[in-house]
C-alpha cells in the first residue's frame, strides 16, 4: 500500500521526469523538422538549387571542414567581431563611466554622442571602404563603429542607474567621493554595463557579416556571398548555420564570464 | 544632566517643484538630549524622512538649523548612522563585507575590521552568513545586516527610518527587542522613526508626535513605561493610557489629511 509521503516521493519524480522529457520533446521537434525537410527535397517538392536538404548542407560543412576552410572563415569572422569589439568596448566603458559621473562632461559629449546613435552601423561600410580599403583594419573600424555610440550610451545609463540611497548609506558610512566610485558607483553600474555589453556583442555580429558580405576575401559573410555567385545554395545555409553556432557558442561563453565577475546575482 | 546632542531649530524644508512648492516641514523644534531613544511618530506623508534626511545632512533646511553638539550640518556626517527602510545594502558585497565597509572607509587594517564585523554580525544573530550575498538573505536578515553595517561603524547616533515597516510581524518583534537590548548595551543616542504606535511604546523613552504635512511637532511625551521592555508591558493599564494619548492626536492628525476635519 502506497502511503502519503511514497505518493509525493512519486509526485517528484514525476515533475524530475517532465523536465527531462521536455529536453526530450525538444530532440523530437528537431528531428521532425529537420527530416520533413529533407523528405520534402528528396521527393522533389523543392528543387536543392532553391533549397538544398540538411544532409547537402551537412555534407558540404564536411568538404570544407577537410579542407580546412570552415575554421578559416570561423576565425576570421570570430576575431573581427572580438578585436573590434574588445577595442571598442575597453574606450567606450570608460568613457561611458565619466560621462554617467559627470553631467558637465556629458553636457560636451551629447551633441556628438546624439548624432552617432541613431546611424546603423552598417552606414559606415562605405566611408570605411574609402578610407581603409578592403582590409582587416576596415573590419575592426566598422564593429568599432558599430558599437562605440551604443556602448557609451549604455554605459552612462547603467552608471546612472544606482540607486540614490547606496549612494547616501556610503557617504553616511564615511566614504569618500574616490570610494564612492569604486566601491559602490564602478561595481553597482557592472551588472547593467555587462548586459549591456551582450547586447552590443549580438549587433557587433550583424555588423562583421554585413561588412563580409559587401566586401571580404574571407569569413562567414563572405562564405555566403561566395555561395551565392556560384548558386551553390548549400553553402549559403551553411554559412548561415554557422553564424548561428558561433553566435551561440560565444554567448555561452559570455554568460559564464558574467557569473564569474558577477557572483552576486544569482538566478 | 541632560546634554543636547542634537537640536532642531525652528526648521523648515521646502520642495520645489516646477508646479508647486511642497512645503515638508514647518518650524520643526526638537531636542535629543544624549542616551535619549526618541521616537517619532505621524502618519505617512507628514515629513518623518525628510526630518530625519535632514540630520543625516541628505537635504539641505530652506530655513531654521540642525545643530549636531552646537555646530551646524553641513554634509552628510558619519557621526549618524543611518538605518534605512529599504536596507540599502551593496548588493555586490558579501554581508561581512557590508558590516565592515565603514570601518574600509577609515582606513582600518583588514584584520582589525574583519574582528570588529565579526562582533556585530554576532550581536544580530547572523553568524554562519558571513560570506553570503544580500540577495540570498530574507528582508529581516537584510534589516539586521544593515543594523549591524551602521553600529559596527560606531556612531555616536543612530537614525532610524522606519527599519521594521517592511518586515512581518514576527520578525520585527524580534528585531525590536534586539534594538532594545542594543539600546540598553551601547547607551547610544538614538531617533527612530515610525507610524506605528505600538513600535513607539516599546522603543521609546520619549515620543514626539508629528502633525500631517506641513509637518511640525505636535506633542512630547515622556514614555516611562518600565524595562525591561517585552511584550508584557503592553498589558500595562499605563501603556494604554499613553497609547490613547498618542492616538488621540495622530488621529487627529490622520482625518485632517484625509479632509475629515477642518
Amino acid at each position: 500500500m502506497p502511503n502519503s509521503s511514497e505518493k509525493t516521493f512519486h509526485a517528484l519524480n514525476f515533475i524530475k521526469n517532465l523536465k527531462s522529457d521536455l529536453r526530450v520533446v525538444s530532440i523530437i521537434s528537431m528531428v521532425v523538422f529537420l527530416t520533413v525537410w529533407e523528405a520534402v527535397v528528396r521527393v522533389g517538392f523543392v528543387t536543392p538549387l532553391f533549397l538544398p536538404a540538411p544532409s547537402m548542407v551537412l555534407e558540404d560543412g564536411i568538404r570544407l571542414y577537410e579542407r580546412g576552410e570552415i575554421w578559416l572563415h570561423v576565425s576570421a569572422s570570430a576575431r573581427r567581431v572580438l578585436i573590434g569589439f574588445a577595442l571598442a568596448g575597453s574606450i567606450a566603458v570608460p568613457l561611458g563611466i565619466l560621462l554617467g559621473a559627470s553631467k558637465f562632461l556629458k553636457a560636451i559629449a551629447d551633441p556628438l554622442l546624439s548624432i552617432l546613435r541613431p546611424l546603423p552601423s552598417m552606414a559606415w561600410i562605405p566611408l570605411s571602404l574609402l578610407w581603409l580599403g578592403i582590409t582587416e583594419t576596415q573590419k575592426y573600424s566598422i564593429v568599432f563603429m558599430g558599437s562605440f555610440a551604443p556602448t557609451v550610451l549604455y554605459t552612462i545609463e547603467a552608471t546612472r542607474s544606482i540607486d540614490p540611497v547606496l549612494i547616501r548609506a556610503a557617504l553616511n558610512l564615511g566614504a569618500s567621493r574616490m570610494s564612492l566610485m569604486r566601491e559602490v558607483i564602478l561595481p553597482g553600474a557592472l551588472q547593467p554595463i555587462i548586459s549591456g555589453l551582450k547586447v552590443m556583442l549580438g549587433i557587433a555580429w550583424t555588423t562583421v557579416i554585413s561588412a563580409e558580405l559587401v566586401a571580404a576575401d574571407k569569413g562567414l559573410g563572405y562564405l555566403i556571398m561566395h555561395g551565392r555567385e556560384f548558386f551553390r545554395t548549400e553553402q549559403v545555409l551553411l554559412g548561415m548555420a554557422l553564424i548561428s553556432m558561433t553566435v551561440m557558442l560565444i554567448d555561452i561563453a559570455f554568460r559564464s564570464v558574467e557569473k564569474k565577475i558577477t557572483p552576486w546575482t544569482r538566478g | 544632566m541632560a546634554i543636547p546632542v542634537i537640536e532642531i531649530k525652528k526648521l523648515t524644508k521646502i520642495f520645489e517643484t516646477q508646479k508647486e512648492n511642497v512645503t515638508a516641514l514647518k518650524n520643526v523644534d526638537l531636542t535629543i538630549n544624549k542616551e535619549e531613544f526618541v521616537v517619532l511618530v505621524g502618519a505617512s506623508g507628514c515629513g518623518k524622512t525628510t526630518l530625519i534626511n535632514t540630520i543625516a545632512g541628505f537635504e539641505k533646511p530652506t530655513s531654521g538649523e540642525v545643530l549636531l553638539h552646537g555646530e551646524p550640518v553641513t554634509r552628510i556626517d558619519p557621526r549618524c548612522g543611518m538605518v534605512f527602510q529599504q536596507y540599502a545594502l551593496f548588493d555586490w558585497k558579501t554581508v561581512i563585507n557590508n558590516v565592515d565597509f565603514g570601518l574600509k572607509m577609515k582606513g582600518m587594517k583588514f584584520k582589525e575590521r574583519r574582528e570588529i564585523a565579526q562582533q556585530y554580525i554576532d550581536m544580530v544573530r547572523l553568524q554562519g552568513f558571513e560570506n553570503v550575498y544580500p540577495a540570498q538573505l530574507s528582508g529581516g536578515m537584510k534589516q539586521r545586516v544593515s543594523l549591524a553595517r551602521a553600529l559596527a561603524n560606531n556612531p555616536e547616533i543612530m537614525l532610524l527610518d522606519e527599519p521594521f515597516a517592511a518586515l512581518d510581524a514576527m520578525t520585527r518583534q524580534v528585531l525590536q527587542e534586539e534594538l532594545i537590548r542594543i539600546y540598553r548595551e551601547s547607551q547610544k543616542t538614538i531617533l527612530f522613526i515610525t507610524h506605528s504606535i505600538d513600535e513607539a511604546l516599546l522603543l521609546s523613552t520619549r515620543i514626539a508626535v508629528m502633525t500631517s504635512r506641513p509637518g511640525s511637532i505636535k506633542q512630547f511625551l515622556d514614555n516611562d513605561l518600565p524595562w525591561p521592555r517585552d511584550a508584557a508591558v503592553q498589558l500595562l493599564p499605563r501603556y494604554l493610557e499613553l497609547k490613547s494619548a498618542v492616538w488621540g492626536t495622530v488621529q487627529e492628525e490622520v482625518m485632517k489629511t484625509a479632509g475629515l476635519l477642518k
